[in-house]
């Protein structure tokens, strides 16, 4: 009994307004979960670079357990797990945020540390050699030096972080995925909808690329 | 102004310096001449502390830099130094590389510090090059930019760890003419160099430095017409030009 199937375009313009309201979480998510993960990332990778062994420690393990576990391992802990050691309720949306912020920042520090330490000696010297100390010298001449260096990889895990947020299917999150499956589960048009779904993705990876690429070219040392 | 008392200096196993004494008077020009891996620059770096020191002591202006009271960026803005490979901040201009210090180090108003370091800017000759980036300057003008900087501190001593090496030929000269303006002043000077007319003609003293150790030292006139130690005249016989 080989069905046969025929594209519906109709159902197309129909998903799209509930799809953007999936849309609307997704970017909420991966915007909030990406801004918290840059400063953990910062800090951790700072700590990697850091002659503080505590600091220097505490930075490596949480990269290495962030990157050592899945992140869909991750999500499930933190809303299933965390609210019963803790003994309250985590909802939804902030686990999701918090899960991808967590898993972030452990990549983000390795492009910080790696960004840092890509700077020439000479410049920390120089710096320290005009009287800064090591903190000023980071804040004027390392870190945005290194900052221009991080944006291409900062980009490549953006846009990773932004596809993860389809993992939070999991526990419930109405993101896009999410309100992609709600859609099918009514008119099981999964053709069309997951091929909408994925066109919305690649629109939002796309623009992301480009924000990056603009941010760059007006860093660039003239 | 710098007293040094026996330094010595050890990356791990390998002793760079091996007890150097060294007394630097106010406004003298020394110049420090060796072969490669002699400690020249070891011995410049340890006295701003870029280098920590194994043992031994160094006085700078009053300061011992070892003692945990004294305050180490302060000896620094004492103490400038000019690199080889000059170490502008390639994100800032010229003016910016100038001012940074002053404003974050002294705290005094960017009004201010521009003032200074368009002064500055103009008596290394680059007052048009204020508002270029590192980039767009040659390696000469990036070394007097990079001079500048460190005289914005208003340094008693400046430090320069073969200030011309990095440069093409053509462009030595107009580093130097900076350099001996600076000696005229009555800039006390530190120079690590292979200039050898530059120290003829400036240098109060020239040192002689070889495996961690100064093996003689002399008015340049003395050191480069009479040599006596025969490492000194082992070097300058490979380092003269034959037209000399």
């Amino acid at each position: 009994m080989a069905g046969h199937f025929n594209f519906k375009a109709s159902v197309i313009w129909e998903s799209i307004p509930i799809l953007l309201v999936g849309i609307k979480f997704t970017i909420f998510i991966t915007v909030f979960g990406l801004v918290i993960g840059f400063c953990l990332g910062a800090v951790a990778g700072l700590g990697r670079t850091s002659r503080n062994p505590l600091f220097y420690r505490a930075a490596g393990f949480y990269i290495e357990s962030i990157r050592g576990t899945p992140l869909m391992v991750q999500v499930m802990f933190i809303y299933f797990g965390l609210p019963l050691a803790l003994n309250m309720r985590v909802p939804p949306l902030a686990a999701g945020i918090g899960a991808i912020a967590i898993n972030s920042g452990a990549y983000i520090a390795e492009i910080v540390r790696g960004s840092i330490q890509s700077i020439d000696i000479g410049q920390m010297e120089a710096g320290r050699s005009i009287g800064l100390t090591h903190f000023k010298t980071m804040m004027y001449i390392i870190w945005p030096q290194a900052f221009r260096r991080m944006i291409p990889p900062l980009g490549n895990q953006f846009i990773i972080s932004l596809k993860d947020t389809s993992l939070l299917v999991v526990i419930g999150v109405g993101e896009l995925t999410r309100t992609g499956q709600e859609i099918i589960a009514v008119n099981f048009r999964a053709f069309e909808v997951w091929l909408t779904v994925a066109v919305m993705y690649l629109a939002l990876t796309m623009t992301i690329a480009k924000i990056l690429r603009i941010l760059e070219r007006r860093l660039e040392i003239r | 102004m710098i007293k040094i008392r026996n330094l010595h200096k050890s990356f791990e196993a390998l002793e760079v310096l091996k007890g150097i004494d060294l007394h630097v008077r106010t406004g003298e020009v020394v110049v420090i001449i060796g072969p490669s891996g002699s400690g020249k620059s070891t011995l410049l770096r340890c006295i701003n502390r870029l280098e920590k020191l194994t043992s031994g002591e160094i006085i700078v202006d009053e300061y011992d830099i070892n003692d945990k009271n004294t305050d180490i960026n302060l000896i620094r803005t004492e103490a400038g130094m000019v690199f080889q490979q000059f170490n502008l901040f390639p994100h800032m201009t010229a003016l910016k590389n100038v001012t940074l210090g002053p404003m974050k180090v002294r705290g005094i108003s960017r009004r201010e510090a521009e003032q200074l370091g368009m002064e500055l800017l103009e008596k290394v000759g680059l007052k048009d090059k204020a508002h270029c980036h590192p980039n767009q300057l040659s390696g000469g003008q990036k070394q007097r930019v990079a001079i500048a900087r460190s005289l914005a501190l208003k340094p008693k001593v400046m430090l320069f760890d073969e200030p011309t090496s990095a440069l093409d030929p053509e462009l030595v000269g107009e580093v130097l003419e900076v350099m001996k303006t600076l000696a005229r002043e009555g800039m006390t000077m530190i120079v690590v160099s292979h200039e050898m007319g530059f120290a003829r003609e400036v240098a109060d003293r020239v040192i002689f430095m070889d495996e961690g150790m100064i093996v003689e030292q002399n008015t340049p006139r003395e050191l480069f017409t009479n040599p006596r130690n025969e490492r000194t005249i082992s070097f300058l016989s490979k380092v003269r030009s034959p037209i000399e």
